[in-house]
């Protein structure tokens, strides 16, 4: 009786879930951490089954769908070199170092890729939901913010699925490379080029009114992009994130987000709790002090970058410190990147793990940091008295 | 006037910001969520002085109030004195009417009689501001508006019979 036990199972999670969620929101605390913590209680009673496993998958898909959805290919093409030049930034300053901590940590070239992303990219889920919640959408540093994230997250997307392929193809070497980068590149060319010709007889297809047939269409649309992506060895979840890509400049767009945003709520729990599950809880302790090492380190580099991308722009100190205590969250991104590849876990510090660890730390103490950062800034950046000093000139378009 | 410096937050909504002749600053974020913010920085300070929060209705009520369509003081004012002199006529047009199947600049209507179209109403639809080419339809009612006298001396002129005193339909 598999089926009715991963049922039941399922069932506890949900519910886990729901009373867990329930106190998270009370303290204004970020869901994904609170799923994975559920996912790491929950696996000293039952095991990973087929269908959570299943609904995992699908929420990775649909993640990535609805990402692609909401991202703004109009500031991204208005503010292109804002966004190209900030991000830069940024990856040159975090990217590289994920390598080296990788390295130290004695990870293969995969894992140690891998892990830079994972230390690399921001949460801008958790980030967004901070910058509202503390009111700070109309201050000066927050476009900066979001123009890093935007770059963030297109290179995460390009980042996944070249290493995707690259897994699939079996080893690493020039041709592999070669060959991995061009399929993505040209899945990616064909989907831009089916937006901008096609854009007119997509809208039209999509433009359903029956709302059972609708769902059924754009869930078909999703799952045929990711199965295509797949078939020619590259990631699911890039193509669910083109899928949403090309969808995202329909006049549906609304609609196709609210129909898939519940199936998107439901996989993606599961996902971090599957993922929270595979977490090895005796290991995690001794994970423990070197995740707390990587956060310091990493937050550090973050803060550095932010800061240095406020002053070109000549922001006031404040909000330099602002801009680069926004960056330290971590969050979905980086579970997905540690979730999507079965990895060697005969490794010290195994990745999976680690970042488990990692994000924990980072999604908490990170939209903390975020909201004292003033408190960092009176304390060790200005002497008293210095306080209204009239602050940097600054303008919110460059 | 001030210009209004628009700017996009992906992910969040949309920023307006608009410098006051104060030097202050306020900017007005609109969420995807239809939620607004209007934020006053003051001066060149970074950090919003206050945040004021509206749902999308209250938002809306408070632009009417604002853009003075709530409450008008001086405008109404205005509106009841050039009022006192002017009226709006519909007048339906009958098959046999002097103005039916003309062309309003062959009617030359305002330069005879001072009156101008404002409205035609033709079946379902409704055709404000018309073209001077437009053609007058019978069975069109159309709206005019004009000084009292102009207003005579236009249905003296075009003959007009079926007069309908603000009966819209």
């Amino acid at each position: 009786m598999i089926v009715n036990e991963s049922v039941l199972s399922l069932g506890i999670s949900l519910i886990a879930l729901f009373f867990a969620g329930f106190l998270a929101t009370k303290v204004n605390q970020s869901l994904t951490a609170v799923f994975i913590v559920v996912g790491m209680i929950l696996q000293n009673f039952f095991p990973v089954t087929i269908i959570t496993e299943f609904i995992a998958t699908l929420g990775i898909i649909f993640m990535l769908f609805m990402f692609g959805l909401e991202f703004s290919v109009g500031s991204l093409v208005n503010n292109q070199r804002k966004i190209f030049f900030n991000g830069v930034y940024d990856l040159l300053f975090n990217f590289p170092l994920g390598m080296f901590l990788g390295w130290i940590l004695g990870y293969d070239l995969i894992q140690t890729l891998l892990f830079a992303g994972i230390i690399y990219v921001t949460s801008s889920v958790i980030v967004a939901k901070s910058i509202i919640d503390l009111k700070r959408s109309a201050n000066p540093e927050t476009e900066y913010i979001l123009n890093i994230l935007i770059f963030e997250d297109m290179f995460i997307a390009a980042f996944l699925a070249c290493i995707v392929g690259v897994v699939n193809y079996g080893h690493i070497d020039t041709k592999g490379m070669l060959l991995v980068m061009l399929k993505t590149a040209a899945f990616f060319l064909f989907f831009i080029i089916l937006s901008r010709t096609a854009k007119k007889i997509i809208d039209k297809v999509v433009d359903i009114e029956h709302t059972e047939l609708f769902i059924i269409l754009i869930l078909s649309i999703i799952v045929l992009s990711a199965g295509a992506a797949s078939q020619i060895g590259l990631s699911e979840a890039i193509g669910a994130f083109l899928a949403g890509l090309l969808l995202s400049e329909t006049r549906q767009r609304h609609r196709i987000s609210e129909a898939i945003k519940p199936f998107q709520q439901f996989s993606t729990a599961i996902f971090f709790v599957t993922f929270g599950m595979s977490i090895d809880y005796k290991h995690a302790g001794s994970l423990i002090p070197i995740g707390i090492f990587i956060f310091v380190v990493s937050s550090f580099s973050k803060v550095f970058g932010g800061y240095f991308v406020g002053k070109k722009y000549a922001l006031s100190k404040r909000a330099c410190l602002r801009l680069g205590f926004s960056l330290i969250p971590r969050g979905e991104f980086s579970i997905i990147l540690a979730g999507t590849i079965a990895m060697n876990t005969n490794v010290p510090y195994p990745v999976k793990s680690l970042t488990g660890v990692y994000v924990l730390l980072s999604a908490i103490l990170g939209s903390i940091l975020m909201k004292e950062s003033d408190w960092f800034v009176k304390n060790f950046f200005e002497s008293k008295g210095k306080e209204f000093q009239p602050l940097g000139r600054h303008s919110a378009k460059d | 006037m001030s210009e209004i410096k628009e700017s996009e937050l992906p992910g969040i909504g949309k920023k307006f910001t608009l410098e006051l002749d104060s030097g202050d600053k306020l900017v007005v974020v609109i969420h995807s969520s239809g939620e607004r913010e209007v934020f006053k920085f003051i001066q060149d300070n970074d950090e919003p002085a206050s945040v004021t929060t509206l749902a999308d209705e209250e938002a809306r009520q408070i632009g009417a109030i604002l853009s003075g369509t709530y409450f008008q003081p001086v405008i109404e004012e205005a509106q009841k004195l050039t009022m006192k002199n002017a009226t709006m006529e519909w007048i339906k047009i009958a098959p046999d009417s002097a103005l039916a199947n003309k062309r309003i600049e062959e009617l030359d209507i305002r330069k005879k009689t001072g009156v101008s179209i404002t409205t035609i109403i033709r079946g379902e639809s409704v055709i404000p501001n018309p073209h001077s080419g437009e053609i007058i339809k019978p069975q069109d009612t159309i709206i005019i508006i004009g000084g009292n006298d102009q207003i005579k001396n236009f249905i003296s002129t075009f003959e007009i019979k079926h007069r309908l005193e603000n009966d819209r339909q």
